[in-house]
């Protein structure tokens, strides 16, 4: 009766010997370019769109692409897939980090074993990844919804911000560059009041109702977290002021399609998510090759042509504002 | 012969070290670079916590209770180390001593509560379930992560020693203490006999409450074990450490041959129960056409497996309890197989 253990055994001590040599060959009858492409979840709009794009590039390159990520908020699984792909043997990672610390170790470990790292969307830290793909800066973030309300007003008259809470570093520095480009270019326009919403759709829905009612004279409300970009929509078409009061904002176009479409909300912005997809791979393929190098001003990424890149930042470029016009081309 | 052939068979950890080695056989096929010396360290080091919890949760469903809450606990107690190690200045040994002891306390709550005021285990520990993780998350407001531990810590989740990864010998030591409970002392035959007939167990002398409450601690202060060899190999102490083990452990124990209902099961049966699981995760994300969807895959699969596992289980059971009856023997519950 123990014999069948011993052969079971026997016999897969026989694979695990054999097992090396095929592997081996294998990696050699293959050179095509193997990248990992690591997303914050799986199952989010945004991350398949990334993968639309990278699909793209990895098809236009000839690489083959590996994407996978957690599927829950559980902080190991992003460290688990970049070790399965270290063991893999890909060429190159390119990493949206959901902890940063917690991911660089991992990505630190690919590093040592020669596979290149880049990261997009959300950075590693900066010893970890060679480049960093920015999907958009503070200054081009502010610059773009300071510009395009200034524009929906007409240049001038009163304007009211939603943004998530007034702690949040990132919209700060948002609304720093809001605030310099409107003292800079816009001097007939008045910011009249700044409103946290704790990033909930139905707060910025009441903060708007309050703004409206606050200062009648509002000809524009700039939602600049997610979530208040279809909550202060609701607010305005709630208080019959469609197309009388302009609203725009930073949040993803889908969710505020429907607004777009009544002509609620005038604009959206946000970068083009595919094209971050696209611009990693490309990034991550030609850290690989060579051609793109610590040291680098300019970055030739396939159909985006010549890209910025700033220290190790590549710049994807001025965020894309989405319009009636424009909004069904894109589902993310 | 034939007989002890078919017995061997119909055992349930002989069929699941059979489906084992048929997944290795397979990705080595299909999978890329699944045979190698690293992606087999791979596959240990992420499975040792699971591991872990499935070896104490093993007693905990023989004596048929449950433990939801050791996934959160192991949040609670990672945010105990970073605590611990940051904020008192320990070191980080003393450090991972204190989520242990930490563990053992929520595990003692556990038993508290089931044992004293005779709550069934699935209700206790899915309050406890929500507590552990809600304190953890109170204490680190939800986004604290501890990190920068020194690299002897980290040793213990990314290094090797004599040829594999540190936490599988933390892993060994558990799993032979278990074995050891389990299948050779007395506290092991209490544990089968209050699945099979709690009121029984209190009849024939033995001490329920006193047996219950050491499955319970054992499994909090092994949670504790987890969270410190989780945070060493992620190398980051935060509030959602441990985020869904519970449910992957139970998965490998019932997988293993241990009845849900308690009475039957052992502990080598969950060690293949968490190599099955193990092995078809890493292999799924190892064949390139399908890695996209490999989690949700291998997802999909484990719970297939778990199904038929159950159904080939109940299967078996009934076919030799109708041929029992046939050869008018009498029946008996079946006797848990020893090793």
């Amino acid at each position: 009766m123990k014999r069948i253990l011993t052969i079971t055994l026997a016999a897969s001590i026989a694979l695990f010997s054999g097992c090396d040599k095929k592997a081996d060959t294998a990696s050699s009858g293959g050179k095509k370019l193997l990248i990992g492409l690591l997303p914050k979840s799986k199952g989010n709009q945004y991350f398949a769109t990334v993968e639309q794009g990278a699909k793209l590039a990895a098809k236009e390159l000839g690489a083959e692409l590996l994407f996978d990520g957690p599927t829950n908020t559980d902080a190991a699984k992003q460290n688990e897939i970049v070790e399965n792909w270290i063991t893999q043997e890909v060429d190159v990672i390119a990493a949206a980090a959901e902890n940063k610390d917690g991911l660089s170790s991992a990505l630190k470990k690919a590093q040592a074993k020669g596979i290149k790292v880049v990261t997009y969307d959300s950075d590693a830290n900066a010893d970890a990844r060679s480049f960093f793909v920015n999907q958009a800066t503070a200054q081009g973030i502010g610059e773009v919804l300071m510009d395009t309300a200034a524009q929906l007003c007409g240049e001038e008259g009163e304007f009211a911000i939603i943004t998530a809470t007034l702690t949040a570093a990132n919209m700060n520095e948002w609304r720093k560059h809001i605030e310099a480009r409107l003292a800079a270019k816009y001097p007939k326009m008045k910011l009249v009041d700044t409103k946290p919403c704790d990033d909930q759709k139905d707060k910025a829905q009441q903060e708007a109702t309050n703004l409206l009612s606050a200062y009648p004279n509002v000809k524009c409300i700039m939602a600049i977290c997610s979530p208040a970009v279809p909550g202060a929509a609701e607010a305005v078409k709630q208080a019959g002021k469609t197309g009388a009061i302009k609203v725009l904002g930073l949040g993803l176009p889908s969710e505020n399609k429907a607004y777009v479409k009544e002509g609620v909300t005038q604009a959206v912005i946000l970068w083009k998510v595919e094209d971050l997809g696209y611009l990693a791979i490309q990034a991550a393929a030609a850290t690989v090759k060579g051609t793109l190098k610590a040291g680098d001003k300019t970055f030739k990424a396939g159909k985006l042509g010549d890209l910025e890149v700033v220290g190790s930042d590549i710049l994807l470029g001025k965020p894309f504002v989405f319009t009636k016009e424009n909004i069904d081309q894109f589902n993310f | 012969m034939t007989k002890s052939w078919k017995s061997i068979f119909a055992r349930h950890e002989t069929v699941l070290f059979i489906v084992l080695v048929l997944e290795v056989i397979l990705f080595n096929i299909i999978g890329r670079k699944f045979l190698t010396g690293d992606n087999v360290a791979n596959i240990v080091r992420q499975s040792v916590e699971i591991g872990l919890l499935a070896l104490v949760m093993t007693p905990i469903i023989l004596t048929g209770g449950i433990d939801l809450s050791v996934g959160s606990l192991m949040g609670l107690c990672a945010v105990a180390f970073g605590v611990l190690w940051k904020d008192a200045g320990l070191s980080p040994w003393l450090a991972a001593l204190g989520a242990v002891g930490v563990g053992a306390l929520g595990g003692g709550v556990n038993a508290l509560l089931i044992t004293r005021l005779g709550l069934p285990p699935l209700i206790v520990t899915l309050g406890t379930f929500s507590l552990f993780r809600g304190l953890a998350e109170a204490f680190t407001g939800g986004t604290k992560a501890y990190t920068g531990f020194p690299d002897s810590f980290l040793a213990l989740g990314n290094g090797f020693a004599l040829g594999v990864p540190v936490q599988a010998w933390v892993l060994a030591a558990v799993a032979l203490s278990m074995w050891l409970l389990v299948h050779r002392t007395t506290f092991g035959r209490a544990f089968r006999a209050l699945g099979f007939a709690p009121e029984g167990a209190r009849y024939a002398g033995i001490p329920v409450e006193r047996r219950q409450a050491l499955a319970y601690t054992l499994a909090g202060a092994v949670a504790g074990l987890a969270s410190v060899v989780f945070i060493s190999r992620v190398t980051e102490a935060r509030a959602s450490a441990g985020v869904g083990y519970e449910l992957a452990a139970i998965t490998a124990v019932v997988l293993g041959g241990t009845s849900i209902f308690g009475g039957i099961g052992t502990i080598h049966g969950t060690l293949l129960g968490v190599a099955a699981v193990a092995v078809l995760g890493n292999g799924l994300s190892r064949i390139l056409s399908i890695s996209s969807i490999s989690r949700e895959l291998s997802g999909m699969l484990t719970g297939a497996l778990l199904l038929l596992a159950l159904a080939a289980g109940a299967l078996t059971k009934t076919l030799s309890e109708r041929r029992a009856r046939r050869q008018s023997l009498p029946t008996t519950k079946p006797q848990p197989s020893t090793p």
